[in-house]
């Protein structure tokens, strides 16, 4: 055989065998000890590290989880009560079931119902449209359209409906990590029980102005009239401020404020078509 | 009437890509005309169907691939296309001018995500490719007939630069004389004329689209490092002159080692970009086995980019 | 002596003085002003009349909130008709006083001729009327006056330096009173430069303003004053930034989060120079200022410069001009590299009102962003030297760490990256954020040190 070949084989091979044991030996030498439960949570959480639990990733949470004394400053929205009670078995914590949410748009101010009143021309950001002006619609509170709660969200649930330009979630990819309710400026997205088979009730505003000021800036606003709160037979509905807000631990979906808003403000969703008819 | 809306400032330079490109464009003409004056219509040829071999190329890659907006508007793709053909021997088939683009524009350039992402030069990265894949077509200088003036039949053959391996340094040496300003002998399209190539190199300084630093310190490596090596001995190595004025040094500084994507942005990190191919391409031309080594050169210093970049930063006002 | 300009970055727009040669005009009170409560930087104004109170022009109708904010005078007689909040230019709501205007009957004390009084009182003379008449640094900042002229004990200014530079485009109103109003200027600067403890006094003016140079220097041999010097600097913007313009005059370089004083410098537009001599010689407080009308869609018999109140709303001026042109695409208030768009028009004039400026869609609509082509024009042009295409990268990717060491908080807003971007990149709108997200995290800092020092002497 040719000599060049046997060297370069044996050049490589010892070069392979030593560079393996320089990594063995730093393995060793550097080697962290860790709790081995933490890997074991970890492994069990869905590794999105999205920071929706508040911490700065899956292995944070875990490693905070692991050292914590009880579990009720650690919820991974993620994975839900599932995921939850495979940790508190691992930990050996009693788990605390939570009802699991969804991010829900506040604001209907559709293109139609508020008209644009001057063309917004600077990056394509809410914040930074945020920072300089009320908009470029007469309602100073409502959705300014750039997107940056779907750019925030990595779970691909936010889209911008090119018809209303507000933005939509999709139910069932939407984990409650709650990214786009920091991301936007306006603060027009809120968590909230997702309620049975999804369905719930919720103000879709956040306009304080007085109601004619409202009404002008946008057809869909809440005015604050207050036939809602009248017609909940439930305590479920305050007004400050002039606006209406469905507390939905108290609401009992019967949607008869629905019905009561005379701006279709209030909004039910999910339920079945033919209560829908009728 | 809705007004428009916007954070400051509200006004903006008359400068654009698409500006910045034309210039560079018109800054390659001189020696573009040169090289057509030179070979003639097949050189015409060559040229314009790497120009539309890339704008195509790019077209295609953001409709079908990537599909979004072209982005051929802004003229880069142009600019690689022109820089691709002065960078391959006149008589360069035109499907190997092909495959070139579609390396250039489809591997180097699109595949990273268009303009301003590429960490290597799309041309030279089209050039390099068909120069491994293709040594013989990439190395046969033979002047194809048609050329309007010069003495075609001194120039078939090999380039200066291999003439140092069949003749030796000295002679090699004595062969670079005034006349190599207007007109080199044989060698990539580009290169005929350095008096064309400075000419546009001059424009992109007086029409601020440059800076000067990156080709200077080319410049003055390569002619210190040729100068200390054939001061050393004068019949292994060649000298300064000689190594300035062959092989690409001038196309290679004044134009592929100042594209904006794959240098680096501050003067001095230009300048140790600058020196690191001077020392490169001489080593190779030394010591390496390719005659020519600009564009590995420069490429190798591509790489070392956003290295250079981390460690030059420029003076902040009130800050030490 | 040779004309000199800062050292790092800055522009060379078209200045586009349009209404240069336009004289000023005074405006026409409307039947109703409404006056801002936050016509200052820092703390807003506090109201002191109530609805249906009768005032009178001049009179003082709200008191500084805060250490840092200056009282507010009305600028017209008649009765307050509201306190209530109403939309500034941006469309937010800031509280107002709403007076409905019945003439002109000024209070009493308030010399309203035309006669130049030269004689200078005392330094604290000068700073109380300058603060009882609510004057405010009219370059932009809106800063109070009498706390820049009364630097912190152990800060001494070496340096007044008079900001005539007007280095934003179409802007004319500090042109207009360096020719108009010369020697009132001057003694304006002679007051202050009283009030510094006599320091020496530079008037920075850009050289392309010769007529204001030369009426400048002839106004200063025919007055009294010694220690006040003109200084032609070269055009380039941002030749009036605070920091550029210390370093064009003195060749000293303000630190990092540092103020003027601690190079021994302080800056006050030429504007604020004559607001400090009717407050000082005439007793008649800041409620007028001049604003420029013009544009590059406006005929130059359009253009104007006028004498206005504050209060009065942005609508009426343009009305009053003859209307908004039609090829207006984008009205800002203030200059085209540091204004802002106006969104409503209905808000009223405050004191640092410049201009109303009508630009063309073709000069003013962004193009296409499109990616960055690493040429480096933007931390060429930088002014603080600073390296925006990475200060954007950075805030993309969230790093602050990163963003504080390369200096994003230092950014002065200045436009000029974003102006000299040919893939025009929104720079500067990423780079504000993120200067905001800093400042925060600095002072956040700076507040847990301080509340961290606190608990330890109360502990030891």
């Amino acid at each position: 055989m040719n000599p060049i070949i046997i060297w370069t084989v044996v050049i490589l091979a010892g070069l392979g065998l030593v560079l393996a044991l320089v990594l063995f030996l730093v393995a060793r030498r550097f080697r962290v000890e860790e709790d081995p439960r933490i890997d074991l949570v970890e492994k069990t959480l869905p590794g999105a590290n999205c920071g929706g639990c508040g911490y700065a990733g899956c292995h944070a949470f875990a490693d905070s989880a692991v050292k914590a004394s009880d579990l009720s400053a650690h919820y991974c929205p993620v994975g839900g009560n599932d995921v939850m009670q495979k940790v508190s078995d691992i930990l050996g914590f009693k788990m605390e079931a939570k009802a699991p949410q969804v991010a829900v748009v506040r604001c209907n101010g559709s293109c139609t119902a508020r008209p644009v009143i001057n063309e917004y021309d600077g990056a394509a950001s809410c914040r930074v449209k945020a920072a300089l002006y009320a908009g470029d619609t007469a309602c100073p509170f409502g959705c300014l359209g750039c997107g940056d709660c779907v750019a925030a969200c990595e779970f691909g649930a936010l889209s911008m409906d090119p018809a209303t330009g507000l933005p939509v979630v999709d139910e069932a990819k939407c984990v409650a990590c709650g990214k786009c309710v920091a991301a936007c400026p306006k603060s027009l997205i809120e968590l909230r029980n997702k309620g049975p088979r999804g369905i719930r009730v919720f103000v879709a505003c956040r306009n304080t102005d007085k109601g004619p000021v409202a009404r002008k800036a946008c057809s869909n606003a809440c005015i604050g009239c207050g036939l809602c709160v009248k017609a909940c037979a439930h305590d479920a509905i305050t007004l400050e401020n002039n606006l209406a807000y469905v507390d939905f631990t108290k609401c009992k979906l019967c949607r008869k404020c629905v019905a009561a808003c005379p701006t279709g403000a209030v909004h039910g969703v999910n339920f079945p078509k033919e209560v829908n008819n009728g | 009437m809705a007004y428009i809306v916007s954070p400051n400032p509200h006004i903006h330079a008359k400068v654009s890509t698409r500006s910045l490109m034309l210039d560079v464009i018109i800054a390659l003409c001189p020696a573009a005309v040169v090289s057509f004056l030179f070979y003639g219509l097949s050189e015409i040829a060559i040229m314009a169907f790497s120009v539309a071999s890339c704008v195509f190329l790019e077209w295609v890659v953001n409709r079908y691939m990537l599909h979004r907006a072209s982005s051929t508007g802004d003229l880069s793709a142009v600019v690689t296309g022109i820089l691709l053909a002065m960078n391959l021997p006149p008589s360069t088939p035109l499907w190997v001018v092909f495959i070139g683009a579609v390396v250039a524009i489809g591997v180097a350039k699109m595949t990273f995500g268009g303009i301003g992402q590429n960490i290597w030069n799309p041309a030279i990265t089209g050039r390099v490719f068909l120069l491994v894949s293709f040594p013989a077509i990439m190395t046969d200088w033979t002047i194809p007939a048609g050329g309007l003036i010069g003495n075609v039949d001194a120039f078939s053959g090999a380039t200066l630069l291999q003439q140092v391996g069949l003749l030796g340094a000295k002679a090699a040496d004595a062969m670079v004389g005034l006349e190599t300003l207007f007109s080199n002998m044989g060698g990539s399209a580009g290169e005929i004329s350095a008096l064309a190539l400075l000419a546009g190199w001059v424009y992109l300084l007086v029409r601020k689209v440059i800076k000067p630093w990156i080709t200077l310190s080319i410049f003055a490596t390569v002619a210190l490092v040729a100068g200390i090596f054939h001061a050393i001995d004068p019949a292994q190595f060649t000298g300064a002159l000689f190594n300035l004025l062959t092989g690409g040094v001038i196309l290679g500084a004044c134009f592929m080692a100042t594209d904006y994507v794959t240098s680096p942005m501050s003067a001095w990190g230009g300048v140790i970009f600058g020196v690191g191919i001077g020392i490169l391409v001489m080593m190779i031309r030394y010591f390496g086995s390719y005659p020519e080594g600009m564009s590995f050169a420069i490429l190798i210093m591509n790489t070392a980019v956003p290295l250079i970049d981390r460690a030059f930063h420029q003076k902040k006002f009130g800050r030490a | 002596m040779a004309k000199t300009t800062f050292a790092i970055g800055g522009v060379h727009p078209d200045d586009s003085k349009l209404a240069r040669a336009c004289a000023i005009e005074v405006l026409p009170l409307p039947s109703v002003v409404y006056v801002s409560m936050a016509q200052h930087l820092g703390a807003p104004a506090k109201p002191v009349v109530s609805v249906g109170d009768k005032v009178l022009t001049g009179q003082v109708i709200a008191e500084p909130g805060g250490f840092i904010s200056a009282f507010v005078h009305s600028p017209a007689s008649g009765t307050v008709k509201a306190i209530a909040p109403f939309k500034d230019l941006a469309g937010r709501e800031v509280p107002h006083i709403i007076i409905d205007v019945e003439g002109d009957e000024w209070v009493e004390g308030v010399d309203l001729s035309d006669t130049l009084i030269t004689e200078l009182p005392d330094r604290e003379v000068i700073l109380d009327r300058v603060k009882a008449c609510g004057v405010v640094g009219l370059g932009g900042a809106t800063f109070p006056t009498h706390v820049k002229l009364n630097p912190a004990p152990g800060s001494k200014a070496d340096c007044l330096i008079l900001n005539g530079a007007e280095c934003e485009p179409y802007l004319t109103s500090d042109y207009r009173i360096m020719l108009e109003r010369t020697k009132e200027i001057l003694v304006g600067a002679a007051l202050m430069q009283k009030a510094l403890g006599g320091c020496r006094t530079v008037i920075g003016i850009e050289e392309n303003k010769p007529e204001a140079i030369a009426a400048m220097r002839s106004a200063l041999a025919s007055l009294p004053y010694s220690g006040i010097e003109i200084l032609p600097l070269k055009k380039k913007y941002p030749q009036g930034g605070e920091k550029q313009i210390i370093q064009a005059v003195m060749h000293r370089e303000v630190g990092s989060g540092a103020l003027p004083i601690s190079v021994g410098a302080v800056v006050q537009n030429v504007g604020t120079s004559l607001a400090v001599y009717e407050a000082v010689q005439k007793n008649k407080p800041l409620i007028t200022n001049i604003l420029t009308v013009t544009g590059n869609c406006l005929p130059v018999e359009k253009q104007h410069n006028y004498l206005f109140r504050i209060g009065m709303p942005l609508s009426y001026i343009a009305e009053y001009a003859g209307g908004i042109p039609k090829g207006a695409a984008k009205i800002v208030s203030g200059g085209p590299m540091m204004g802002r768009a106006i969104s409503n028009m209905e808000a009223a004039t405050v004191k640092g009102t410049s201009s109303i400026l009508y630009l063309s869609e073709e000069s003013t609509r962004r193009k296409l962003e499109s990616n960055c082509i690493r040429c480096g024009r933007c931390a060429e042009a930088c002014p603080m030297g600073l390296e925006p295409f990475l200060l954007r990268r950075l805030w993309k990717a969230g790093d602050m760490e990163a963003l504080e060491a390369n200096a994003v908080q230092d950014c002065i807003e200045c436009g000029c990256c974003l102006y000299s971007c040919p893939a025009c990149i929104p720079l500067l709108d990423h780079i504000r954020q993120a200067k905001g997200a800093v400042l925060g995290a600095i002072r956040a800092r700076a507040a847990a040190a301080k509340a961290a020092a606190e608990a330890n002497q109360k502990n030891s």
